[in-house]
């Protein structure tokens, strides 16, 4: 009986694996990969790849650390805006304060723990929502940054040895994809090997049930904003470099496309499911999907109907399983007693 | 006179826990039917038969002499069936006027308002129930009682004859009381009938004509008030069949664990808490529901922290801020609702198990899956836990598997005092045994136990020491071997024992 028990969980694992989203994912990857191929010349070339990952770098640092938050029932609107405040702030330590780069990049790291801590204190601590939370920064954040430039001034001029880091090689990749990397790992451990992952998870399932646990529900959630916070002036810099210059529109946009990505990669809304894998995949359709229609010779506006296309059916192919479980379900007729 | 409502026979399960098993009940024009029965006796299952949210199994409903099948809610609304429930479902930002056209008024053809008439109609039915209320007044300005008038209102202007009252005066004052016993008794002159459920006894001999009691889905007998008196109702409601046997007590109590003095917390209602727990020995907490005995173990845990008196462990006075430090001062608390507190559905078994113990299990925080696994599976062969594996998902179990994984979650903090609120409730009877040979066998190994139930022979058959709780407090204390009889009577408020 346990043979046959153990035949029927792994025939089912199995069945579980190739419904399961990332797998989902990863074949829309390939097939866009090939289509891609076949019909632009240079795309499937390792300069392409390269230049994929490099334009990608930040919407996927962003979408990494979003990934934690939406886990625990949260979101994040700010990480864009954030992503704008502190690339202005790092040009500014740089050229009117006169900081070394290094100094103004710890600096900055420095000021994004701060603005994460912000949004931190107002939903761990007050409870209030996070999207309304993260609206009012969303604002607040980029608003800061445009007064501080008056709108006009940018920052721009910055020595060679630091725009390497934007625009050079180092080891065979492009430089920030290194960082990328060292991240990508970093947020996969702590979400998938740590006991910090597992009380994301808990609290975004039940967060009554993980107090009742006696996790530390604050806590948790708070160092979650704090580390978007981190990553995003980490963005901040990696975008300075690769441009040449900071100014206060700098990640406009990139907080949808990084939530976007996270959702795509099969991350539920409602908090508990998601992997980072899955994340890194979303981020990888997404940034495939716009490059490959400039070597298609498509106009770049496809890039935004195919993405709200991908992800729409990408969601509905989600719901399809249960959608079908409970046409052919019977039909209940009553409720057990509350 | 009249029969309005008749249940002959009627059966309800759920799954294979028997809710209802053949109860018949009668209801007469112009009277008031008191139902009055234990917590879990079947009360709420048999008004929602009535008012049609549960279909019943089998048995027959009978109203005003018709007999109906497949009652829905709709259906019993229209047949006259209308029901206040102790909280009024009223909109609070709208006026009574406001409400009770919801209720009443159908959709004119172009959805027009007639406010005039609207008012006039809310006047007038307020009015043939005495009550003094401004039909234009928003209803969150309104008292409770003048809520529950409002539903009166309703239900007589929706034609009812019959009005089924679940606890209506749980939350009046005295004088509040007394005005909503006058609209009864009017209603009762008028000719409707009333099925009264109260947990007070002087009301439904003040109040009722006859008085129905339920226990475990069965009706008991029903008799006119005035040819039974108190001590024979609760006779009637106690005496619940024993499903489970209990195992005897092993060892005499140890030294003392957990020492309250004079405890109490103003949000939750608790106040005067003199407990001492000793190591070894299970005490029972028994009282009506809303008692104040969840709120008690929720105060213990560090959910609704106490504002008021000393909490002792092993001698020492220590502060219970949230529930991490009641954990680090070892109390573990198994909750009352299990799929929403006490195991988190969604997540496999072994993380439900470690959950409490992360720091402990996990040193520097790394997941050690060889370590969880192992713990998880010793727990599943000593607590006889029916599972696919320690990776299925906590909500994959039945309700007394799920029951033990709770439990197993608490045991592996190694706690000093362990709370159990409720630990069999929706448990089939076989894992009850179970259950109760673990929780034995806890407290012979050294643990403090307090259990809360309001499974009166369980209380009875598992604790060393029974404890009353009653509006917030402890009421009394009784030995083992006490009569359940004694233990109802305390519950309900009917005699002082000393503490």
């Amino acid at each position: 009986m346990a043979a046959s028990g153990n035949t029927n969980q792994r025939r089912h694992a199995i069945g579980e694996f190739l419904f399961r989203h990332e797998t989902i994912l990863l074949l829309v990857l390939v097939a866009e990969w090939f289509y891609f191929n076949s019909v632009g010349r240079r795309f499937g070339t390792l300069d392409n790849t390269f230049e994929i990952m490099r334009h990608s770098a930040e919407i996927g640092l962003l979408a990494l650390v979003m990934t934690p938050i939406i886990l625990t029932g949260g979101i994040d609107l700010s990480v864009g805006s954030l992503l704008g405040l502190c690339a202005i702030l790092f040009g500014k330590l740089w050229r009117d304060v006169g900081m070394s780069l290094p100094v103004a990049a710890v600096c900055t790291l420095l000021i994004g723990a701060l603005a994460g801590g912000l949004n931190a204190v107002l939903i761990a601590r007050l409870r209030l929502p996070a999207l309304i939370v993260t609206l009012g920064t969303y604002s607040l954040f980029r608003g800061l940054a445009e007064a501080i430039t008056r709108g006009v001034d940018t920052f721009t001029n910055f020595p060679d040895s630091f725009l390497a880091l934007g625009q050079q090689h180092f080891a065979g990749l492009p430089t920030q994809v290194w960082f990328f990397l060292v991240v990508t790992i970093a947020i996969w451990l702590l979400v998938h090997r740590t006991t910090f992952g597992r009380s994301l998870r808990a609290i975004g399932f039940s967060p009554e049930g993980a107090r009742y646990a006696g996790l530390p529900v604050e806590r948790r959630i708070a160092q979650a904003y704090i580390l978007a916070g981190v990553v995003s002036a980490l963005a901040a810099i990696i975008y300075t470099a690769r441009l040449g210059q900071a100014k206060a529109d700098a990640g406009t946009g990139y907080e949808l496309f990084a939530i976007t990505a996270v959702v795509l990669g099969g991350t539920s809304i409602f908090g508990g499911i998601g992997t980072v894998h899955g994340t890194l995949f979303g981020v990888a359709a997404i940034a495939v999907l716009d490059n490959g229609l400039v070597h298609a010779r498509q106009p770049r506006e496809m890039a935004g109907m195919l993405t709200g296309v991908l992800l729409l059916a990408a969601l509905g192919a989600g719901a399809l399983p249960k959608l079908l479980a409970k046409l052919r379900a019977p039909r209940h007729s009553s409720a057990p007693p509350s | 006179m009249a029969t309005l409502l008749e249940l002959r026979n009627v059966t309800k399960s759920f799954g294979a826990v028997r809710a209802l098993r053949g109860v018949s009940f009668a209801l007469e024009e112009g009277e008031v039917h008191a139902l009055l029965g234990e917590n879990g006796a079947g009360k709420s299952t048999l008004i929602k038969v009535i008012t049609g949210a549960y279909a019943l199994d089998d048995g027959e409903i009978q109203i005003g002499g018709q007999s109906v099948s497949h009652l829905t809610p709709a259906r019993a609304r229209a047949l006259g069936i209308a029901c206040i429930y102790q909280q009024p479902a009223l909109f609070p930002d709208l006026s009574v006027a406001e409400n009770i056209a919801l209720r009443l008024e159908k959709t004119s053809p172009l959805h027009t308002v007639g406010w005039a008439a609207r008012r006039t109609r809310a006047r007038e039915l307020l009015h043939r129930i005495g009550a003094e209320i401004d039909p234009a007044a928003e209803v969150r300005t309104l008292s409770m009682p003048e809520q529950q008038l409002v539903e009166i209102a309703c239900a007589l202007g929706a034609g009812a004859h019959v009005v089924i009252m679940d606890e209506p005066t749980a939350s009046l004052t005295q004088k509040e009381q007394h005005l909503l016993f006058a609209v009864v008794r009017d209603l009762r002159a008028h000719g409707v009938g009333v099925i009264y459920i109260s947990h007070r006894l002087e009301e439904i001999f003040a109040l009722a004509d006859r008085v129905t009691v339920l226990r475990d889905g069965e009706s008991v007998g029903t008799n006119p008030v005035d040819e039974i008196n108190e001590s024979a109702l609760i006779k009637m409601m106690v005496g619940r069949e024993v499903t489970a046997i209990y195992p005897p007590a092993q060892s005499a109590p140890g030294a003392s664990r957990l020492t309250l003095k004079k405890v109490g917390c103003s949000q939750s209602g608790v106040h005067g808490i003199d407990l001492e727990l000793r190591a070894g020995e299970i005490v029972g907490m028994a009282g009506l529901v809303g008692a104040g005995r969840t709120e008690l173990a929720r105060i213990l845990f560090g959910l609704t922290p106490a504002d008021t008196g000393e909490i002792q462990l092993g001698g020492q006075a220590v502060q219970i801020t949230d529930p991490r430090s009641a954990i680090a001062h070892g109390i573990a608390y198994v909750p009352e609702d299990r799929r929403r507190h006490g195991v988190i559905l969604e997540m496999p078994i072994a993380a439900n198990t470690t959950m409490a113990i992360h720091a402990q299990i996990f040193p520097g925080t790394w997941l050690r899956s060889t370590a969880e696994r192992q713990l998880t599976l010793d727990f599943i062969r000593d607590l006889g836990v029916k599972t696919a594996g320690p990776q299925a998902p906590g909500g994959s179990l039945s309700g007394g598997n799920q029951q033990k994984i709770a439990l197993a979650r608490w045991l592996a903090t190694k706690p000093k005092v362990l709370i159990l609120d409720e630990p069999t409730q929706g448990v089939d009877v076989g894992a009850k045994s179970e259950i109760y040979k673990i929780i034995r066998h806890l407290a012979a190994e050294g643990l403090a136990v307090l259990m809360i139930s309001s499974d009166l022979p369980e209380v009875l058959g598992m604790s060393d020491r029974v404890l009353v709780m009653r509006g917030g407090t402890i009421v009394a204390e009784f030995p083992h071997g006490v009569d359940a009889h004694d233990v109802m009577a305390a519950a309900l408020g009917q005699k002082k024992e000393a503490a």
